[in-house]
């Protein structure tokens, strides 16, 4: 009698509307739960111990990792080379996608076919765009050495050279990367009514003035949408770094998620990395941060 | 009725995940025949053991064998989590000497003179005492266990222009460091598409098993007898000093030369010395379909300085995971690729040095290699790195550092302090 009673009861409260919803919800909580945030709860705990992979033995040190790490002059070369190489990809994208939208914004001949190759680079498997750049890049083999020899200059050692090592790797970055900002930007190009344009000319104002005063700042969102999506993801460059130099030569394209891989999966040292990634977490939450109070006061505006 | 029947729909749904995966994992332990999974190197190792693989499918023509070719980097990475994890995903792994101590102690390979017991059968005594004794955990000659049998009798070697030492009056072979950087010198200065030397310079195992030797002749050690790291020792400094005295003969981009770089400068007939060599890299030397140089290169080993030559012995061994589920067909195979006819085969399409003393001297075998009876003799005088279980992890950060003194980014001083220190905080002491 009083089971029957308390079941249904139970029956009447879950079957109210919100309760559905979690019930509903449940499988896919667990799934981002397990795939997200134990991860990062289990690395926040391995940051805090000295672990031997080999050995499996493992000891609680408190902040040693990350007081190691920061005075780790490799780490942070890796934090300035990883930022180096985000700010100036991202911006130079930035910039090539801009003068291909404007390029491309209006109708020309072959248009049609010229725009689907503009676009190829970002289609390719990145570890087929790096082995093809390399081979471009080679010292003694490499096309675009060979040109230059052609022409009576000496050779270049682009991936060997320590100065330009890291704009090497930028290029290619741009070349298989600004076809998105050009996407994005050609969209946001598009959507400008063509009456503001006859208008301004109708005003007398020039290609410039138009440019900057009435593009660009219509142009708003879609560049930080790009400068968002592009920033966050050269942050994390490690394929092209790994498929071409290894971090070198020395450690001038070492990124931090080289540093990590390096001490992970090279020296085993799983704590030193866990540290690493923890502090890469709080550098992405901060920058995200700066971002989302950006777009929000972006919109408020 | 309606909660129940949406409480049912959730659950059939977990339910329905969970047998879903259960039967993925159970299909997949049903195998038929024999099946191997090996996780192998590349280049010339990848070759030959490919060579091996398909002679065995020749005699088991209803086996499934997947080989992997790996780099050596990516070989130990994807070896060391596998091992470590037990997953058992792979049956036969291709394991460098110096990674026995790691995995035997920590129990993640097969006992092989177990499995040989249990099968009442014997090792080959054909094979080179001191390639066997690589395999053995602890390092007590000739008497503890094996975890490895060993297939590649790599032993370093020493190659230089004969020719052209010759038409410079300089020593030949070499006796000392000091010899063959003054030849480096001479011949780099005077022959205009010649460089003196090449070596590999790429961070990590390349380098740093290219400067051992050098290391060792100017009798620095890694360790002391109390097990103490000592690899900033002055005699380690003055061995550092002169690879960067001899790096200023290499070609450019040395610092990321790997084996086939090695190689091709060689062949090519650019380089009139390459100071580490293994005899994997070099079979085409008298090939005239792929050599420049037939008939001018020396093999030999290394020159002494302080104290005489002792040619590193890096033997690759094939091993059984403890974790891997088909440990008799992958005993089957281990014996297979270490017989006379498939060593035989190895060495001569590909080049891969046998372990086997009596292919050494084999008329076959040397007419083709000319060398092979002075490796035999390195291989016998050969030293070992240090048997230390810690190894896999110190080899890359010794090779980190040797290549930032390499490209400058640290004095040799510096880079071998701090090194030390290292290898004392992996080692905790």
């Amino acid at each position: 009698m009083v089971i029957a009673n308390r079941l249904s009861r139970l029956q009447d409260t879950l079957s109210q509307e919100k309760y559905f919803r979690f019930i509903f919800l449940a499988p896919a909580l667990v799934i981002v739960v397990l795939l997200t945030i134990y991860p990062i709860i289990s690395i926040v705990y391995t940051s805090l111990h000295q672990y031997h992979y080999i050995q499996g033995t493992e000891n609680y040190v408190g902040f040693k990792n990350f007081i190691r790490l920061v005075n780790d002059k490799f780490f942070l070369i890796s934090i300035r080379n990883t930022f180096e190489f985000a700010v100036l990809s991202t911006f130079s994208e930035l910039l090539a996608g801009l003068g291909l939208a404007l390029l491309f914004k209006d109708r020309f001949f072959g248009r049609k076919y010229l725009l689907p190759i503009v676009i190829m680079p970002m289609l390719l498997s990145t570890m087929v765009v790096c082995a093809t750049w390399r081979i471009l890049y080679d010292y003694n083999y490499g096309l675009i050495n060979y040109i230059i020899r052609t022409l009576g200059l000496g050779e270049v050692g682009w991936l060997i050279n320590k100065s330009i090592v890291m704009e090497s790797i930028v290029l290619i970055e741009i070349w298989q990367w600004a076809p998105l900002s050009f996407l994005i930007l050609l969209a946001g190009l598009q959507s400008i009514p063509d009456e503001l344009y006859e208008a301004a000319r109708i005003d007398g104002a020039a290609g410039i003035r138009i440019l900057w005063h009435i593009t660009l700042p219509l142009l708003k969102s879609q560049v930080l949408l790009v400068v968002l999506l592009r920033s966050i993801d050269t942050f994390k460059l490690f394929d092209k770094v790994y498929a071409l130099t290894g971090g070198g030569p020395g450690n001038a394209t070492e990124t931090i998620s080289y540093y990590i891989y390096r001490e992970g999966f090279t020296y085993f040292n799983l704590g030193r990395a866990s540290a690493a990634s923890v502090i890469m977490l709080l550098i992405v939450v901060a920058i995200s941060a700066i971002y989302i109070s950006f777009t929000l006061r972006g919109q408020t505006s | 009725m309606k909660i129940w029947i949406k409480l049912m729909v959730v659950l059939s749904m977990i339910t329905g995940l969970a047998i879903f995966t259960g039967a993925g994992v159970e299909s997949l332990a049903q195998g038929e025949g024999i099946k191997l999974l090996i996780a192998g190197r590349d280049g010339t190792y990848g070759k030959a053991m490919q060579l091996a693989v398909d002679a065995y499918l020749e005699e088991n023509p209803r086996a499934d064998i997947e080989l992997l070719k790996l780099p050596y980097a990516g070989l130990s990475e994807k070896v060391v989590i596998d091992l470590k994890e037990a997953t058992g995903a792979y049956d036969v792994m291709m394991m460098d000497d110096t990674w026995v101590a790691g995995f035997a102690a920590a129990g993640w390979i097969a006992n092989l003179t177990e499995m040989y017991m249990e099968r009442e059968l014997s090792l080959d005594p054909d094979i080179v005492g001191a390639a066997v004794d690589c395999a053995r955990y602890p390092y007590l000659r000739g008497i503890a266990p094996i975890y490895g049998l060993p297939h590649v009798g790599n032993v370093e070697l020493f190659v230089y222009r004969k020719d052209l030492f010759d038409k410079y009056g300089l020593p030949s072979p070499p006796k000392t460091w000091d010899e063959v950087l003054n030849a480096a010198k001479v011949i780099d200065e005077n022959e205009l598409d010649v460089h003196g030397v090449v070596f590999r310079g790429r961070k990590g195992n390349p380098i740093n098993a290219g400067f051992l030797p050098i290391f060792w002749s100017f009798g620095a050690e890694v360790l002391d007898e109390k097990g103490n790291p000592t690899v900033n020792s002055p005699e380690a400094v003055a061995a550092l000093k002169f690879f960067l005295d001899l790096a200023e003969y290499a070609p450019e981009g040395v610092e990321i030369y790997d084996a086939s770089d090695v190689r091709d400068g060689l062949l090519s007939g650019s380089a009139a010395i390459a100071t580490e060599v293994w005899p994997a890299w070099v079979p085409d030397l008298d090939n005239p379909e792929k050599s420049q140089v037939v008939g001018k290169i020396e093999v030999t080993v290394h020159p002494g300085q302080v104290t005489r030559s002792a040619p590193m012995i890096g033997i690759w061994h094939l091993a059984i995971p403890e974790a891997s589920t088909r440990k008799d067909a992958a005993f089957d195979f281990l014996l297979f690729v270490t017989s006379e006819r498939i060593q035989k085969m190895m060495a001569l399409e590909v080049g891969l040095p046998p372990t086997k003393a009596s292919l050494y001297v084999d008329p076959e075998v040397v007419a083709k290699y000319r060398w092979y009876p002075d490796q035999l003799k390195a291989l016998r005088a050969s030293k070992v790195r240090p048997r230390l279980p810690e190894w896999i992890e110190i080899d890359p950060k010794m090779g980190f550092y040797l290549n930032l003194a390499l490209v400058g980014d640290r004095t040799p001083e510096e880079a071998l302090n701090e090194l030390n220190a290292e290898i004392a905080d992996i080692l905790g002491k």
